[in-house]
C-alpha cells in the first residue's frame, strides 16, 4: 500500500487536515515526472516516468516505469490531481487520478496512479479537438481541483490567440464548459492559485500560445506580446476584480503561490524575464497590494551583446511557509529564501547546476544542458527535486546541447531548521540515457500530494 | 499534383495533392514527421524548403528571419510548386537562436510587428 493510500485511509477524504499534518506525512518513495520527446527529433510520445525515491530500494534514483501517451507532439508540461486536501472531508473522493495536459495538442490525459502506484495507467483522454469545439480553448497549463471538480487554465482560444480562459471539468472528467463568467480586461493567462477562506484567486500572464510556442523572441516583449500583470479574482463570482500592473518589474509573471496557511493572504510570483520575486497581499482596505522583494541582476556574458537575465521561471513555498525556492534557468542557480517576514526575504541557500554562465557544467559527473527549471519539495522540506527543461522550443534556443544530453533530475538537500542547500551526491536521474533516446523531464509530483498540489478550505 | 523530395531522407520522392497541407499528405504516404498544434502556431513541424515554393499564409509561428531562412510549418503549408525539403530537427540548424546573443532586426520580427526593411 502506498504512503498516499495509507494517509487517505486514516481520514475520510484525500490529503491532510492541515499543512502541519502534511509535514508529518511519510517520506515520498515514488515521484512522477513528465518526460518529453516533443521537439527533440525523436518520434515517440511524451510519457509519465515513475522514479524510485526510496534510498533503501535497489532501484533508487532510477526510472522504474514509463507510461507513454497515445500520440506524439503533446508537450506534457504541468500536471495536477483530481482531488487534494480541499476534499479532505469528503469520503467519496480520493487522490487517484493525475491530469496531464499537452500544451501543443490540448489533449488532457487522465492517468490512474492508485491501482498500481508504481505503474500508472491511462484512464481517459479528453481530446483537444473536443475541448476546442466545446469551449474555444487551447494551450492548457495549470490544473487545480476545487472541491470535487477541476479547473485548468488555458492560454489561448482555439486558434492560439490570447487570453484563453478556464476549462471546467466535473469529477468524471466530462467537460462542463468554461469556468469563468468573464475574463474582464485580462490580456493573457498562465498560472493561478486560490485561497478559499478569502474568496480569492490570483492569476498571472505569460503570452498567447502563438507567441510563446514557437520560441522566445525578446523583441516581442517590447511589443507588449508578453504579460506584466497579476489579476485578482472574486472566486465565487468567477470574475476578475482587480489588476496589479507590475510593469518593467514584472515582465513575464509566471508562477503564483499563496502561503499554504489558508488564513494567510500573502503570496508570491516570479517574474521570469525581470527575474524578480513579487510579493502580494491583501491590504486592510480590502485592496490587494504588491511589492518587489528580490531583484536578480542580469549578468554580462563576454560574447553576447545583451545582458543575460536569470529567467526566474518557477517558485515554490515550503509547507511550513518559511522558505521560498526560486530558480534562475539561464544563470543556473537555485535559491532558497527565508520568508518568515514576507516583506523582507533573506537569501539562505544557493546552489549551481548547469546554466549559461558556466558555473556548474557538471553535477555528480553528468554534463548538464539546461538549468534548474521545475522543482518539487518534500512535505517535510528536506528534499528538493529539480529538473532542467523549460519548454521544448525554448530549450532548443538556449540549450541546443539538450538534444543529445536530455534532461536530468537532481536532488538538493535542504535544511529546514537553519536554512541552506546542498546537492545530494547519491541521487541523479539522467534522462539522457532513456531507452528511446534523450528525453526532457519537467514537473514532478508525489503520490500523496506535494508542496504545489494542495489547497485547504 | 506536386512532387516533393525529402533531401535528408535519402532523397525520397512523393507525389502529393497541391491543395492540402504537406504534413497531412506526406504522413498519409508513410513519412514519419514531427508535429504539435496542427494549426500553424507552434513550429514543431518546421521544415526547410531548399527549392520550390509553398503557401503558408495561415502560419503564425515563424518570424521573418525564419521565413527568410527557408522555413515552413508543414501542418499548414501547401506546395505551390514541386519542392525539395529538409524535415525534422535535423533541418533546424538556423531555426532557433539565442535572442541575447543574436537579436532580430526590426524587419526580421513576426509579420504583425515587423518594420519595413530599410534599403
Amino acid at each position: 500500500m502506498s504512503a498516499a493510500m495509507e494517509m487517505d485511509s486514516h481520514c475520510c477524504g484525500p490529503g491532510y487536515a492541515s499543512p502541519a499534518e502534511a509535514i508529518k506525512a511519510p517520506r515520498e518513495k515514488l515521484l512522477y515526472t513528465v518526460a518529453l520527446y516533443t521537439g527533440t527529433g525523436i518520434q515517440k510520445p511524451d510519457y509519465l516516468a515513475t522514479l524510485d525515491a526510496d534510498p533503501d530500494s535497489p532501484t533508487y534514483s532510477q526510472v522504474i516505469h514509463r507510461l507513454e501517451m497515445p500520440g506524439i507532439g503533446d508537450e506534457l508540461h504541468h500536471t495536477g490531481w483530481n482531488a487534494c486536501s480541499s476534499c479532505h472531508d469528503d469520503a467519496s473522493m480520493s487522490r487517484q487520478y493525475l491530469l496531464l495536459p499537452g500544451v501543443r495538442s490540448s489533449n488532457i490525459h487522465v492517468v490512474d496512479t492508485a491501482t498500481d502506484p508504481r505503474a500508472p495507467r491511462l484512464h481517459k483522454v479528453i481530446d483537444g479537438d473536443e475541448i476546442k469545439e466545446k469551449t474555444n480553448l487551447s494551450g492548457p497549463h495549470t490544473v487545480h481541483c476545487l472541491g470535487s471538480e477541476i479547473i485548468i487554465s488555458f492560454l489561448g482560444d482555439a486558434r492560439g490567440e490570447a487570453p484563453g480562459g478556464y476549462l471546467h471539468l466535473d469529477k468524471d472528467f466530462e467537460i462542463v464548459g468554461r469556468w469563468e463568467n468573464s475574463m474582464g480586461e485580462i490580456p493573457f493567462g498562465y498560472d493561478f492559485w486560490y485561497q478559499p477562506r478569502h474568496n480569492v484567486m490570483i492569476s498571472s500572464e505569460w503570452a498567447a500560445p502563438n507567441t510563446f510556442m514557437p520560441g522566445f523572441d525578446l523583441e516581442d516583449v517590447g511589443h507588449l506580446k508578453y504579460g506584466r500583470r497579476l489579476h485578482v479574482w472574486d472566486f465565487d463570482k468567477r470574475v476578475p476584480v482587480q489588476t496589479m500592473y507590475l510593469g518593467e518589474d514584472g515582465l513575464l509573471p509566471l508562477e503564483v503561490k499563496f502561503h499554504h496557511d489558508p488564513d494567510s493572504t500573502h503570496g508570491f510570483c516570479c517574474a521570469a524575464l525581470s527575474s524578480n520575486i513579487i510579493h502580494f497581499w491583501q491590504g486592510d482596505d480590502g485592496f490587494w497590494e504588491w511589492e518587489k522583494v528580490v531583484d536578480v541582476e542580469n549578468e554580462l556574458h563576454p560574447e553576447w551583446p545583451i545582458p543575460l537575465p536569470g529567467v526566474m521561471s518557477a517558485l515554490l513555498v515550503s509547507m511550513d511557509d518559511r522558505f521560498l525556492y526560486v530558480n534562475n534557468w539561464l544563470h543556473g542557480d537555485m535559491r532558497q529564501y527565508d520568508i518568515t517576514d514576507p516583506h523582507h526575504p533573506r537569501l539562505t541557500g544557493q546552489v549551481w547546476m548547469g546554466g549559461l554562465l558556466g558555473k556548474a557544467p557538471e553535477v555528480n559527473g553528468v554534463g548538464i544542458a539546461g538549468g534548474p527549471q521545475m522543482f518539487q519539495l518534500s512535505l517535510d522540506g528536506r528534499r528538493l527535486y529539480v529538473t532542467t527543461s523549460l519548454f521544448s522550443t525554448w530549450d532548443n534556443q538556449f540549450y541546443p546541447d539538450i538534444r543529445t544530453k536530455g534532461g536530468v533530475m537532481v536532488m538538493i538537500d535542504c535544511d529546514p531548521e537553519n536554512g541552506g542547500m546542498e546537492i545530494n551526491e547519491d541521487f541523479m536521474v539522467d534522462f539522457g540515457t532513456e531507452p528511446n533516446g534523450p528525453s526532457r523531464c519537467h514537473e514532478t509530483r508525489y503520490p500523496g500530494g506535494d508542496c504545489t498540489s494542495d489547497i485547504w478550505l | 499534383m506536386r512532387t516533393i523530395t525529402i533531401a535528408n531522407r535519402a532523397g525520397a520522392t512523393y507525389v502529393v495533392e497541391a491543395d492540402r497541407p504537406l504534413l497531412d499528405t506526406l504522413s498519409e504516404l508513410g513519412v514519419d514527421l514531427p508535429y504539435g498544434c496542427r494549426y500553424g502556431g507552434c513550429i514543431t513541424c518546421a521544415a526547410k524548403v531548399t527549392a520550390g515554393q509553398v503557401d503558408q499564409e495561415e502560419q503564425v509561428a515563424l518570424n521573418n528571419r525564419q521565413i527568410a531562412n527557408g522555413y515552413a510549418v508543414l501542418c499548414v503549408a501547401r506546395p505551390l510548386t514541386d519542392c525539395i525539403l529538409e524535415v525534422g530537427v535535423d533541418s533546424h540548424d538556423t531555426l532557433y537562436r539565442n535572442p541575447f546573443l543574436d537579436p532580430l532586426a526590426p524587419h526580421e520580427l513576426k509579420a504583425d510587428i515587423a518594420a519595413p526593411k530599410e534599403m
